[in-house]
């Protein structure tokens, strides 16, 4: 190891050479009065490195754009790295500031939101495959593509790189590739055309009105392993950048899922909140629509953030629409009680061909309804019409479940211990009926979660052979697969850790023939960086 | 097997095994010992897209891969940027419990309660 290291001392010496010149060069922190607190607290934190080269434009700083959570791990490598003192409240304005004036604007999030959500599993984003072999081997291509930055601040952040992390250049197959001539003279413009300083979306985005998010809410939302949920939320705001919201939102179950979030929003639409949600403490991670009339997201368990629940809130003055249907599919011969979510509905309730339904309440987000299905009832996808509104595919009727899917298909947990919790992997259902259409053509119908009984399998032959089933740990009966003890485990061969190369099973009984879905667990070790974004 | 002549202590040891007909208790250690450049296990998930193949006990060879950077989006590395990672934690193989994050305000972004 040693000797692979020493060889590339030469290329780290010299870009510390550059770091250390950058700080050596640096002006006396200016200060004005008049200026707003987040400006303020760059020139009294960050000017004595970072040049004030003319008013509030920092040498490397103002050549760059981020995300709230990208600011936080910049703010962090330099605390951590060079030494900058900050407090909690200094930290907080610097992250806003730099949030609400070097962001990124709505449309530049989009593709890599999964990575500010934080939502397990999702296959990174696809982009030319040398940007794999270059960044995505170490981290993911979404922390890359939530930057936007001058070439040549993309060419510094290589350099950094190389000075921080030399054994990079065994990482980037150095023994094969000019690696670094790819790295210094063709990246850094390519980044920048990617994913540019200057854009249309930010130029246009700065100068928009951001709008206010205070008012009331309808809500629906996912949670894998417990359904759907849904009610309402009120929202009033508490300062120019933040809000206290209120929920009274429960499962189809019945189970309670109230709760409330106090919120700080950064470039006008990027809210982040620290919620109680069904007595649990949750960090909410949402976006709001360049409109104001819609709040999408994920929330999550603060110490497990694999673990959490899509959310969708519209504002209940928006124009009328039907936004669920719960249960999202009714099978024939049966009476249900069925809640539709959605914004001033009113008038007479169809749920289309072979279905009766009536209305037994009006509630502040939507209606409950008993809907029977005739037996003879044709499987498939209805509309529902509510009045003046309708809405496609989000009711179905079936016969009978054809096939179970379970997702996600292929999921990663972790092992745990000491100071490390485990992260878990939480799988769910969606059951589908096929129906025979135009020609022949069988379509799959999406009829939503179905219920099953989870068991875990051997992947291949070794993992059979290494008893991962009996060691990598267990699932509950909701789906939520638990990690054993990390640690190597002595009643294995070699001592191994507890992982594991799994099937998880789902089988679902409707008559007398079980169906089963199956998906890929790796269960692996513990990491210890877990920065915001991968 | 009259043909070859083992020429060290373990083809010596395959072959009594061969000659008593115990070839099948003989078996390949699937798991690897060590990292290196050109047969690198990978962190997660191994080259084969399973967890058979990778270095194990990872901690058997953990501070191997923290010295020199080997991981540096997964382990510390304390070569350059968490140097007293490991400090007071000799042995990872019994140590590993209290080997710490290092991303200490991930939650930076949100209100404090």
């Amino acid at each position: 190891m040693h000797r692979r290291v020493s060889s590339l001392i030469t290329d780290g010496v010299m870009v510390f050479a550059m770091l250390l010149g950058t700080c050596a060069a640096a002006s006396a922190a200016m200060s004005s009065a008049a200026a707003p607190a987040g400006l303020a607290a760059v020139r009294a934190n960050c000017s004595g490195c970072h040049r004030e080269v003319s008013p509030g434009h920092f040498d490397r700083i103002s050549e760059e754009r981020k995300t709230p959570e990208g600011w936080a791990m910049t703010i962090f490598r330099m605390r951590h790295l060079h030494g900058v003192k900050l407090t909690g409240k200094e930290q907080a304005t610097i992250i806003q500031y730099l949030s609400d004036v070097q962001g990124l604007a709505p449309s530049e999030t989009a593709p890599a939101r999964f990575a500010l959500e934080r939502r397990p599993n999702v296959p990174d984003l696809k982009l030319p495959y040398h940007l794999h072999e270059m960044c995505g081997r170490c981290h993911s291509l979404a922390r890359v593509a939530l930057q936007r930055r001058t070439a040549a601040e993309w060419l510094k952040l290589i350099n950094f790189h190389v000075g921080q992390f030399p054994t990079l250049e065994y990482q980037e197959g150095s023994r094969d590739i000019h690696w670094w001539k790819i790295a210094a003279t063709e990246l850094p413009g390519e980044l920048a055309k990617l994913f540019p300083f200057k854009s249309a979306a930010w130029r246009n985005w700065s100068a928009h009105p951001h709008p206010s998010l205070a008012g009331a809410w309808i809500v629906h939302g996912y949670t894998p392993g417990r359904g759907d949920y849904y009610g309402t939320a009120r929202i009033r705001r508490t300062a120019r950048h933040r809000y206290r919201a209120r929920y009274l939102l429960h499962y189809a179950s019945g189970a309670a899922l109230d709760g409330s979030s106090d919120a700080i929003v950064y470039t006008g639409f990027e809210w982040r909140g620290t919620a109680k949600l069904g007595g649990k403490r949750v960090h909410e991670v949402y976006f709001a629509s360049t409109d104001g009339m819609r709040i999408t997201g994920r929330w999550f368990l603060t110490h497990h953030s694999e673990i959490g629940g899509h959310w969708v809130a519209s504002r209940a003055t928006g124009a009328p629409q039907i936004i669920a249907a719960i249960p999202s599919a009714l099978k024939t011969g049966t009476t249900e009680r069925v809640v539709v979510v959605g914004i001033g509905l009113r008038g007479s309730v169809e749920l289309g061909p072979g279905t009766k339904c009536k209305v037994l309440e009006r509630t502040p987000y939507g209606l409950i309804l008993t809907a029977s299905v005739q037996s003879n009832a044709t499987p498939g996808y209805r509309t529902v019409r509510i009045g003046q509104v309708h809405s496609r595919n989000l009711l179905a009727v079936y016969r009978r479940v054809d096939r179970l899917k379970v997702e996600p298909s292929l999921a990663i947990a972790r092992l745990g211990g000491g100071t490390l919790a485990p992260v878990d992997a939480q799988f769910h259902v969606i059951g589908y009926t096929d129906v025979v259409g135009a020609g022949g053509k069988v379509i799959p119908v999406r009829l939503g979660a179905v219920p099953v009984t989870w068991s875990l399998e051997p992947f291949n032959a070794e993992a059979a052979r290494r008893g991962d089933v009996r060691f990598a740990g267990t699932l509950s009966p909701e789906g939520r697969f638990l990690p054993a003890q990390g640690g190597p485990d002595p009643k294995r061969q070699f001592s191994a850790d507890n992982t594991g190369d799994l099937f998880v099973v789902a089988s679902h009984r409707d008559g007398k023939t079980p169906i089963t879905g199956k998906a890929h667990l790796i269960v692996t070790v513990q990491r210890w960086i877990n920065p915001p974004i991968y | 097997m009259s043909g070859m002549k083992p020429i060290n202590e373990k083809a010596g040891l395959l072959l009594e095994a061969a000659e008593s007909g115990q070839l099948e208790e003989v078996s390949a250690m699937e798991t690897v010992a060590g990292c290196a450049t050109t047969f690198d296990p990978g962190w997660e998930v191994d080259p084969f897209g399973g967890v058979a193949s990778l270095c194990q006990p990872m901690e058997a060879d953990l501070y191997g891969c923290s010295d020199p950077c080997w991981w540096p989006a997964q382990v510390p590395d304390t070569m350059n940027t968490y140097p007293s990672w490991q400090e007071g934690k000799p042995s990872a193989q019994h140590d590993w419990r209290e080997l710490d994050p290092v991303f200490p305000n991930t939650n930076a972004v949100f209100p404090k309660k």
